[in-house]
């Protein structure tokens, strides 16, 4: 009668292109349609969220409305292909509404009481109600996953052995494809679940970041409040830094912008580790306490460590005491080993010191302090560096000046004479 | 006999609930617009009508209205896919005898048939 085989090979071609497997369900329900010729085939398919089962096709001249109906996991149907209506159905056999007709007429013969004829009049009603003759469950490993619910032959005939042994091919394939579309369903629902945790998570660890970012800048602020009290002029001088990438021509753009500015605030941020004796030393500093003031790279290295978001930063800082002439500390780096960001900050670390008051001492006028960058460009400076930091400084003098009056309110005349 | 009066903008459902309702011995019309349904209650003022709420045109809230200002008597029971609360909440301030959500069970429609119309006795 039908050739199966020829009908699945185009069915499987077919499937190439089903992203959906729901797809092939309505494939095998108007495939039956259109071979077959019956009043209607339609399909119900499990809904395991809301526990219940819908008609997802339904196809051929009474055929069934596919939004309408539903039936409960509770319904005398459901129950009866789960075996447990086993006084006038044998759980997964196929369902004939021919065979409960008969055996309500022969209720004596067939030990039926009063409980059971209800409920096959139930399964009758429904099962009439959508002009089905016969229902054929789809299990999947003794999962009831839908039921092929197919009308009568239109010639009136019954259904041959052979008839139904090929729906059940088809059913038990049905029943493959509703598990293969859960699968993906749940897979997608897994998947958005995943993504939205990982989403949490990055949110989380942004967070701490920022969190972790703002300690630092506190710890930063507290060392420059330590041995300096000109922050309004640091700042400036941390624009300074900026505006020399900026002449220098380096990208500056999203995060690598971020990375100079953090490591322009933070480079000295290791300092909170080295004790006050030596940090406000009016004096010379001993060979000792020149060791102990040079670890204040590898500390502030350390307290970076844990900000995975600043490894480019702690390489900066890491680097900010080389000289360019391999004479610096901690490695000894020399030239163009040096991160150019690293070089920056070197000028600008020095000529802020240079310039600033401390409690020991009154700040170098501008003028010394641009020629002591200008006679080691080249030795303890990289000298393109020196050239645009000054640049940079003489285009923004107007704010450099600025902000030395809110600053430190030590500002000679001079200073601004001499650029 | 018993009428009802099932209105839906989809023929197959009318068709579908038309034979249902007639193998329980109702006499069934349809209707497939808000406005046929006005017409066919002016004209056959069923016991019960079955009201879809989305249809385009006149739809189920404001055909209710109509027949519960016409008609008060008549059973009606909203049928809808919207399972937003506000129409339902709507339908049912307005004086619909109840609500019925698609897909539905062809059981729990058939008692609840019945049900409004023991209450008209």
């Amino acid at each position: 009668m039908i050739n199966y085989p020829e009908a699945l090979k185009n069915a499987a071609k077919s499937m190439v292109r089903f992203k959906n497997p729901i797809n092939l369900l309505r494939l095998i329900v108007r495939f039956i349609a259109k071979e077959v010729d019956l009043t209607h085939a339609s399909m119900l398919v499990h809904d395991p969220i809301k526990k219940r089962y819908t008609f997802i096709d339904s196809r051929g001249e009474s055929r069934i409305p596919v939004h309408l109906i539903k039936i409960d996991n509770d319904h005398p149907l459901i129950l009866s292909f789960l075996g447990k209506e086993k006084k006038f159905h044998k759980g997964k056999e196929v369902l004939y509404l021919e065979h409960l007709q008969q055996m309500l007429r022969n209720q004596e013969k067939n030990h039926l009481n009063k409980a059971d004829e209800i409920q096959i009049n139930k399964v009758c009603d429904f099962i009439k109600s959508i002009k089905a003759a016969v229902c054929i469950p789809c299990f999947y490993h003794g999962e009831l996953l839908g039921i092929l619910i197919l009308g009568h032959k239109k010639n009136e005939e019954s259904f041959t052995e052979e008839e139904i042994s090929f729906f059940q091919t088809l059913s038990s394939d049905a029943a493959m494809t509703i598990k293969n579309a859960e699968f993906q369903l749940e897979l997608i629902e897994r998947n958005r679940q995943l993504e939205e945790k990982l989403a949490e998570i990055k949110r989380l660890r942004k967070k701490e970041q920022e969190t972790y970012y703002q300690i630092m800048l506190s710890l930063a602020r507290e060392v420059r409040e330590k041995d300096d009290s000109t922050s309004g002029h640091l700042e400036a001088v941390e624009k300074l830094g900026f505006m020399t990438a900026e002449e220098l021509g380096l990208d500056l753009t999203g995060k690598k912008g971020d990375t100079l500015i953090a490591a322009l605030r933070l480079h000295d941020v290791g300092k909170i580790g080295i004790p006050d004796s030596i940090l406000k030393k009016e004096d010379k500093l001993t060979a000792e306490e020149w060791v102990i003031m040079k670890q204040h790279v590898e500390k502030g290295v350390k307290i970076l460590e844990p900000l995975s978001d600043f490894k480019e930063v702690t390489e900066i800082i890491r680097c900010h005491h080389e000289f360019y002439n391999g004479c610096g500390y901690p490695r000894g780096l020399k030239g163009d080993e040096i991160p150019i960001e690293a070089a920056i900050v070197s000028v600008v670390d020095a000529f802020h010191a240079m310039v600033s008051a401390r409690c020991y001492k009154k700040g170098y006028p501008l003028e010394y302090a641009l020629n002591e960058l200008q006679n080691n460009a080249g030795k303890q400076f990289h000298p393109q560096v020196v050239e645009a930091f000054i640049r940079a400084l003489k285009n923004n003098m107007y704010k450099y000046y600025n902000s030395r009056v809110n600053g430190n309110r030590q500002v000679h005349e001079a200073e601004r004479k001499a650029v | 006999m018993l009428k009802l009066l099932v209105v839906d903008d989809e023929e197959e459902i009318c068709d579908f609930l038309k034979a249902f309702f007639e193998e329980r011995h109702f006499k069934v019309s349809t209707a497939l617009s808000g406005e046929e349904a006005l017409q066919k209650i002016d004209l056959e003022q069923p016991d019960v009508c079955l009201l879809d709420i989305k249809m385009p045109g006149l739809d189920g809230i404001q055909v209710l209205k109509e027949v519960k200002r016409k008609y008060p008597k008549i059973k009606v029971i909203m049928v809808t896919a919207i399972e937003t609360s506000e129409k339902i909440e709507e339908a049912v301030r307005i004086g619909a005898d109840n609500y019925i959500t698609k897909p539905l069970s062809l059981e729990y429609l058939e008692k609840d048939v019945h049900q409004k119309i023991s209450e008209m006795a």
